[in-house]
């Protein structure tokens, strides 16, 4: 058994986390919320060092990685809370395995692209859609490709681009694409999983450096152990969605008769695990991590959002219970 | 990334398998969750584990001159995961080798390693680790139970208690406090006290879950030689520490699944999920999912202890959060097994008289205590990982004596 990131995926990772941080500052989260700017880095910026392409074939312009490689950098762009997201990217990349130009355009950001959910003639808010210019959905059955006229909500975090399309103009990539539709929204789940665990580990050690410092009746808060069993449960929470992400998405490349049951299970727990952390960010830091000023609420607002796109806990976990039950845990 | 065995564990796992088939009728073998009294079994569990010494099984990690294979962490997570897959119960001197026997190998002399360290692998002997008392359980270093030199002996007064297998068995190391004018972790020393000696009388303590794996120990003028003592006068928190850091790799963690399995509770709620009406149904599969992915994330993070064990690592403090993990997941994958019962849940069986359920329920609180409560795992974790200080402690340099305790 080897059970763990490849060196390359581990130089990957580190050359993923030298990017977003240094173009990716929180500002730029909270400009967005503000109404004052668009999510960092942005969709060319994400194109120009291939992260839109990772999982696009070679032929087609992308860098043919696995899924898995994608989950390593979308933990890092989860980390700064970076927009748009790399789950959509995941997502068109397997809904368009049958349309190598529209992949390409995908890779280079060519074409701003988004994947709707619901009803193409009046979609659920969905994930950056609200900058998108080209829409993949699911019609009839059928996986349509057009334009589409955008209605953005007031968000709650705006780094995540959601709006309601309304598709004005259809054209067929595949009939009969349930499968490949329902795939799609699974490694979708896998790398939403993989930007949670990122979100999640670094409100994690927001408040335990917090904690560390911030001193109250004589002593640093962090040696209480009412402060310092909350933050450990959070951590352990994080600790072991990392081991979720990681089946999930090696599942997704390798064994893919595990990959519903494993993308379940890895949404359902990220939803709670970065729940858990950034309302623990926010009480840790007391006082200030309620204020507007503060970061922490900015994670917490990812994960408010996060928890309820791409299918709810409570769906992912039937979904476990009725798959195992089914026989997909052997 | 795979979860395949290398070729060297491929090998090593069939080795394992043809020896447990060949000897398959010399050993003992019981139904998953089926509980095994020691004592009622006790003929049966000893001979098994001699059957599996005499093959090379017992002491898989231990120096082949004392009786082991000089083997590697994962060959023993391999033979302990084929243990399991052929149904033969954990082997009934667990303590002894999992933790007595390495403290009498770090800390004994050639004497007692040539006199004890055989016999325990064959169960010839068995053996108990003596360390809680009733005052003293996450708090170790305040034991009381005291040891007074005497001529070429030690005389030992005091009570042991949560002490698992000493009502079979023949030998434990015994913590004792030889000066109580020392802080509290500098006043202990060790012993291997012989547990059919005058003066010790066992008592095993009925569980919630009402079995009787454990027991409370009286010594009374208990007479040990010098020559039993394990390290030096004084130094018994030092030689503690390598029984607990062994605790450690014992429990919790490499992927093994503490309480019932995901299967278990898959394959139960396969039987009656559909016996439940449509609203049960729902709900009922809401606390199966949850506790299916509270024990795949506990294993799932254990395989990553694993390849770094098989990576020539060693477990670090993070172990501590395969057990917590480990322990939660217990917990929902117990409660979600009981609620799946019906109106058979708020009784001590099912109407079949199946109580399988009900005590893995009744177990797991033991689970959150044993080996470190879930709350001293959070402060080793949050001081050791997380990098917070401790509670501040005024126990720690005065006198025993002087009430600081």
């Amino acid at each position: 058994m080897n059970f763990d990131l490849s060196d390359d995926q581990r130089d990957a990772a580190a050359g993923a986390r030298d990017f977003f941080t240094g173009s990716v500052p929180l500002s730029a989260a909270r400009a967005a919320l503000e109404g004052e700017g668009l999510p960092a880095p942005g969709r060319k910026a994400l194109a120009d060092i291939g992260f839109l392409g990772i999982t696009v074939p070679e032929s087609a312009g992308g860098a043919g990685g696995s899924v898995l490689d994608l989950a390593v950098v979308a933990e890092q762009a989860g980390a700064v809370l970076a927009g748009p997201s790399l789950v959509t990217a995941a997502r068109a990349a397997v809904l368009l395995e049958g349309a190598p130009d529209l992949a390409a355009q995908l890779a280079d950001g060519s074409a701003s692209i988004a994947v709707l959910d619901g009803p193409v003639t009046g979609s659920a808010p969905s994930l950056d859609a609200a900058d998108a210019t080209l829409f993949l959905g699911l019609d009839g059955g059928a996986l349509v490709v057009g334009e589409g006229e955008v209605t953005p909500g007031r968000p709650m975090d705006a780094t995540r681009g959601l709006a309601s399309v309304r598709m004005t103009s259809r054209r067929v990539l595949a009939e009969d694409a349930g499968e490949l539709w329902a795939r799609a929204r699974q490694v979708g789940a896998v790398v939403m999983a993989a930007e949670d665990l990122g979100a999640a580990d670094r409100a994690v050690l927001m408040g335990v450096e917090y904690a560390q410092q911030r001193q109250a009746f004589g002593r640093v808060i962090g040696s209480y152990q009412a402060v310092k069993h909350m933050l450990v449960d959070a951590w352990v929470g994080v600790d072991q969605l990392r081991s979720l992400v990681w089946w999930a998405a090696w599942a997704a490349d390798s064994s893919p008769a595990e990959l519903p049951l494993a993308a379940a299970a890895a949404k359902a727990y990220a939803a709670e695990v970065a729940e858990r952390a950034t309302e623990t960010v926010v009480q840790v830091h007391g006082g200030i991590g309620f204020t507007w000023e503060h970061d922490a609420h900015l994670y917490w607002r990812r994960a408010k959002v996060d928890r309820l796109l791409l299918g709810d806990a409570a769906e992912h976990l039937d979904a476990v219970a009725r798959l195992a039950v089914a026989g997909a845990l052997g | 990334m795979d979860f395949d065995d290398t070729p060297e564990e491929a090998s090593f796992r069939a080795h394992v398998r043809s020896v447990l088939e060949e000897h398959a009728s010399e050993l003992l073998h019981v139904a998953p969750g089926e509980p095994v009294d020691a004592r009622s079994r006790e003929a049966e569990l000893r001979d098994t584990q001699r059957v599996l010494a005499e093959a090379g099984l017992v002491g898989v990690t231990w120096p082949r001159e004392y009786g082991g294979q000089g083997g590697t962490l994962v060959q023993q997570a391999i033979v302990g995961q084929e243990l399991g897959r052929a149904r033969v119960p954990t082997l009934i001197n667990h303590i002894g080798i999992g933790m007595c026997g390495p403290t009498v190998i770090a800390h004994g002399s050639d004497d007692q390693r040539s006199r004890y360290l055989a016999r325990l692998l064959r169960a010839d002997d068995v053996w108990c680790q003596l360390f809680s008392e009733p005052g003293s359980g996450s708090d170790l270093a305040a034991l009381r139970t005291t040891a007074v030199r005497d001529g070429e002996d030690w005389v030992v007064n005091g009570q042991k208690v949560w002490t698992t297998l000493a009502h079979v068995s023949d030998f434990g190391i015994l913590l004792t406090r030889t000066d109580p004018s020392r802080p509290k972790h500098a006043g202990l020393t060790m012993f291997v006290v012989d547990m059919h000696a005058p003066g010790v009388t066992v008592r095993p303590l009925r569980q919630m879950s009402g079995g009787a794996d454990f027991n409370e120990v009286f010594f009374d003028d208990v007479r040990i030689p010098d020559s039993e003592r394990l390290g030096e006068p004084g130094e018994g928190w030092r030689v503690a520490l390598t029984t607990l850091m062994n605790e450690r790799v014992a429990i919790g963690g490499a992927g093994s699944d503490i309480g019932p399995s995901p299967e278990s509770l898959t394959a139960h709620a396969r039987d009656r999920l559909p016996a439940l009406d449509p609203e049960r149904q729902a709900l009922a599969r809401q606390a199966v999912g949850r506790a299916l992915v509270a024990s795949l994330a506990a294993r799932y993070t254990g395989y990553r202890r694993f390849t770094t064990l098989s990576q020539g690592g060693v477990p670090g403090p993070e172990a501590s959060a395969g057990k917590l993990g480990g322990t939660a997941a217990a917990r929902l994958v117990s409660d979600a097994g009981v609620r799946l019962l019906g109106d058979d849940a708020v009784l001590g069986a099912t109407a079949e008289g199946d109580d399988t359920w009900q005590r893995a329920q009744a177990y797991v609180p033991g689970i959150a205590i044993a080996g470190g409560t879930d709350q001293v795992l959070r402060n080793i974790l949050g001081e050791r990982v997380l990098g917070l200080p401790p509670e501040p402690r005024n126990d720690k340099t005065a006198p025993f004596s002087g009430g600081a305790r």
